[in-house]
């Protein structure tokens, strides 16, 4: 297992500065705790538990406080993922319009279940708390973009073409 | 006049400031509207959306409307309804809700008969479950000796994470996740850190978090007897409730004190109870380690005190009527007594008894400059609460102390050798601003007499307000300090020294082990025997010729004078006794139908005690005579068991305040000697299984790199030589050794003392 300090080794240059930035600008240092979150994930893949240390080292909070935000936001991913993310919403209107139906499907093509890294790291699919595109549900996020009227057909070609590429 | 509101007609009073809530709660009314997030401590958060009332508006713009109690500041005349259906239907369903994943599973949880969701849901009339998809599951956590999770349980009402991260400070406990998928709990498994986590058990509404101690001897709370009791593990005096059943205590709840503990009691309080059910307690008389019978133990006392050689030593860790026999005792003998074996705690006793009156818990928590000087939050816990709810309002806190404590990020750091404190309080004090209420809090061990002395003659400069609290770890700290006027101590040692006294008789003191002096005592064990009554398989306690066992604080009756000088009276609670496997017809004419032989176990009462011994010895009527003289001089007035507790008077404190001034010696040496103090440690809570398996690890604390050494070899005044390992804590004062108070006791050495010592490097 390596310390937080060897997380700093890890991370680019460009990105510990810019966290440092972050880290000057906020009020204090805890309120920049997204920022420092993002960057890390943005730079490592996801925040394992040597990065959660070191973002509450960085931060001056404690690993608790850090998790508890981890947790709550489905964005913070504390697990490996694929290459690929798709992010499909479960939330009430597009599990009325088959976000359920969705999901089971996704789980069945990638053979793996929801959360897990499918085809030798082509992806990885996840629930998602509401997008906010209630309108044109269901909804999904694919690799961070909002797609409407997301149904089973263009499910099965998102998965193809990440599985192939 | 007061002003009210009106709930289903009715007039409920309230004071300025209160929710609705809490004015129904205050009156006693919590029939009348379930409620599971409110808490007292923890205030109004509209969480669990269980406590709603219909409010109906004055105007005629706004319709009548569903609140939440907890949320709805009380104002004059407000009019507001729980009887009509649609408020019935909400409690109904809200119930239902947060019943929707709670496990049936209530025949095996110990929550069962104190359940909170339990009385609300049956009160809150839910009755027929209506979802029917499965129950949503967690995986809990195993988080140490002491608390036990079993979170399927939970309904979500953050009472646990508001307490342990807001009111105590803890910070390895957090809430996780979102929607349903709330968890409670730590990073990973392992024991809670904080001194509060048995709280958990208490401010759980329902049985995610019970208490593990109690569940290895567990019956359900309505089987248990209890009575008003008071912590006996440091000098605050918090207020318990200990519960028993069959001979056997099983739990320490905490108890209501609006001034010293409104809601919460520290884990030393509630765990510490355990060393009444330690293996080699003392059970029966035994003379040399053969057992004997109470009357050949009685008869050999009696026939020592009749030779005219017996000192009499009491102790901080008895109550104040029974130091106050055994002085009357020793009196109608003609015979020394002393309440402490170290004359150093006989002249700490008696500076912090010549204080003026400390400030409550409660005035503590509305102060605003603190200095903390030492260990003081280790060694009484509880202090913490209030010091954290100073820092809420926005209290200054200054913390001067040779090791690292838990609130160094709040508050300015001052670090020091152990000469340092008397200098620390200086300073602080001169730059107190006026008007503004402070507190110093002071660890007693880390002052010393002098230091005490000093704080005294600071305090004297300060404004009205501005008070001093010592924590020290003996419950009746103040009532034995009655009894170290002018040097007892001193006196007693010298009637040994010189051989006037050949035999001791002991009460729940520890010479030769903790006291603050062994090797005066093990110098002299071989031409001293020593009758002790204790309940503790002390040092001296093995090494007592004559062992007489004791009722635990549980056990028996009596007064405790805290911290502030006040006197608080304690009630037995249960009779401890013994279970036979089988009925034993000489034992007992009935078996139980129990299926077993129930034999209760003599225990004496050092009162009892005393006056068996003086009836013996054909002294009773002067014993009375002096017990009353003394009882009416000192304390006329004692208050009954679940009293708030009465003051000693100004004026016999000020008797206390007699011409010597203690002096500083620290010697020499390289290194300067500190008391290591964890929340654990305590002359009673050291038999406490559970909670010492907490402990921190053993050895000599010193800041890093100041040695190679891997040990440390230290000699006792009576030259016998102690190894300790090294243990290296960041953030520690150089030239420091810390040792914890009983190892520092067996050196013979006091914290402020210098010291040298031999470095054992590695092999």
């Amino acid at each position: 297992m390596s310390s937080p300090t060897s997380i700093a080794d890890r991370l680019p240059s460009s990105v510990r500065t810019e966290i440092e930035a972050h880290l000057r600008q906020a009020p204090q240092r805890e309120a920049a705790i997204s920022d420092v979150l993002r960057l890390l994930q943005q730079a490592l893949g996801y925040i394992d538990d040597d990065t959660l240390l070191y973002a509450a080292q960085q931060t001056g909070m404690p690993p608790v406080k850090v998790e508890e935000l981890c947790s709550f936001y489905p964005l913070v991913l504390r697990r490996p993922a694929g290459r690929h993310l798709l992010r499909i919403c479960d939330s009430v209107s597009c599990h009325l319009a088959g976000a359920d139906s969705l999901l089971r499907q996704a789980e069945e093509i990638s053979g793996v279940t929801l959360g897990q890294v499918a085809k030798e790291g082509s992806y990885s699919i996840l629930p998602h708390v509401c997008l906010g595109l209630c309108d044109r549900a269901p909804a999904a996020l694919v690799d961070g973009h909002a797609v409407g009227g997301f149904d089973g057909d263009a499910l099965v070609a998102l998965l193809a073409s990440w599985e192939h590429r | 006049m007061t002003a009210h509101f009106y709930l289903d007609g009715r007039e409920i009073p309230f004071q300025p400031g209160q929710n609705v809530l809490e004015a129904l709660l205050a009156m006693g009314r919590d029939r009348d509207v379930p409620y599971f997030c409110y808490h007292p401590a923890l205030g109004s958060l509209g969480a669990c959306r269980q406590c709603a009332v219909k409010l109906y508006p004055h105007d005629d713009k706004h319709p009548p409307r569903v609140m939440m109690a907890c949320l709805l500041p009380a104002s004059a005349g407000l009019q507001l309804v729980t009887a009509e259906s649609d408020v019935r239907r909400e409690h109904a369903a809200i119930s239902e809700l947060l019943m929707r994943n709670h496990p049936h599973d209530c025949p095996i949880c110990d929550e069962g008969g104190q359940c909170h969701l339990q009385d609300m849901t049956v009160r809150a009339g839910h009755r027929l479950r209506h979802y029917e998809n499965a129950k949503r599951t967690f995986r809990s956590q195993q988080l140490g000796p002491l608390i036990r999770q079993e979170m399927n349980r939970c309904i979500t009402c953050y009472r646990c994470v508001r307490f342990y991260q807001d009111i105590a400070g803890g910070e390895d406990f957090g809430v996780f996740g979102s929607r349903d998928r709330v968890f409670f709990g730590r990073l990973h498994d392992g024991p809670l850190e904080s001194p509060f986590a048995g709280n958990l058990a208490e401010v759980c509404p329902t049985g995610v978090f019970t208490d593990k101690v109690y569940h290895a001897s567990y019956l359900r709370p309505w089987d248990l007897e209890t009575a008003a009791s008071i912590c006996p593990h440091c000098n605050l005096g918090c207020n318990t409730a200990p519960g028993a059943a069959r001979g056997r205590l099983r739990r320490v709840r905490q108890r209501h004190h609006p001034d010293i503990n409104p809601y919460f009691l520290c884990d030393r309080g509630r765990y510490g109870f355990r060393h009444v059910v330690h293996r080699r307690r003392p059970w029966r008389h035994r003379l040399r380690s053969r057992e004997i019978e109470r009357d050949e133990a009685l008869d050999r006392l009696t026939d020592l005190l009749r030779q005219g050689e017996t000192g009499f030593l009491g102790s901080p860790r008895a109550d104040v009527q029974d130091n106050l026999a055994w002085l009357a005792l020793a009196d109608a003998y003609g015979a020394p007594f002393a309440a402490f074996s170290d004359p150093w705690q006989e002249a700490l006793a008696r500076e912090i008894l010549a204080l003026p009156q400390a400030p409550s818990l409660r005035q503590l928590g509305e102060a605003e400059r603190i200095l903390i000087l030492g260990q003081a939050l280790e060694i009484s816990p509880s202090l913490r609460l209030p010091v954290q709810a100073a820092l809420r309002r926005g209290a200054q806190l200054t913390l001067a102390s040779v090791l690292p404590t838990a609130l160094d990020r709040y508050g300015e750091l001052r670090r020091l050798r152990p000469d340092g404190y008397v200098d620390a309080a200086g300073d602080w004090c001169r730059a107190l601003p006026s008007g503004k209420r402070g507190v110093i809090l002071a660890s007693a061990d880390a002052l010393g007499p002098a230091g005490v002395h000093v704080l005294r003659r600071l305090q004297e400069d300060l404004p009205p307000g501005t008070g001093v609290v010592v924590a020290h770890r003996a419950p009746n700290l103040g009532g034995a300090a009655f009894f170290a006027t002018d040097g007892q101590s001193q006196r007693l040692r010298e009637a040994i020294r010189v051989g006037r006294c050949r035999h001791l008789l002991a009460l729940a003191a520890d010479p030769l082990g903790e006291d603050g002096d062994a090797p005066f005592w093990r110098q002299r064990s071989s031409a001293l025997r020593i009758s002790l009554l204790d309940c503790l398989p002390t040092t001296t306690l093995e090494a007592a010729e004559l062992q007489l066992p004791m009722a635990a604080v549980a056990e028996r009756e009596g007064v405790f004078l805290n911290y502030e000088g006040r006197f608080q009276a304690f009630a037995r609670v249960y009779r401890p006794a013994q279970y036979h496997p089988h009925w034993d017809p000489s034992r007992s004419t009935f078996p139980l139908p129990a299926g077993g032989m129930r034999e209760e176990l003599a225990l004496w009462e050092p009162r009892d005690l005393a006056e068996a011994l003086a009836q013996r010895g054909g002294r009773l009527e002067s014993f009375h005579q002096r017990l009353e003289f003394y009882r009416h001089y000192l304390c006329p007035e004692l208050p009954g068991p679940g009293d708030p507790g009465s003051f000693i008077p100004d004026a016999l404190r000020a008797r206390f305040r007699i011409g010597i001034v203690p002096v500083p010696h620290s010697g020499t040496g390289r290194w300067w000697l500190s008391a290591f103090h964890w929340y654990g440690d305590e002359a009673q809570a050291r038999f406490a299984g559970e909670l010492q398996s907490l402990a921190p690890v053993a050895g000599v604390r010193l800041a890093p790199g100041q040695t190679q050494a891997q040990a440390m070899l230290l000699t006792s005044r009576d030259g016998q030589t102690r190894r300790y390992p090294i243990v290296e804590v960041a953030g520690m004062a150089a030239d420091v050794l810390a040792l914890p108070p009983s190892d520092l006791s067996d050196l013979g050495y006091h914290p402020g003392e210098r010291i040298d010592a031999l470095e054992e490097s590695a092999p």
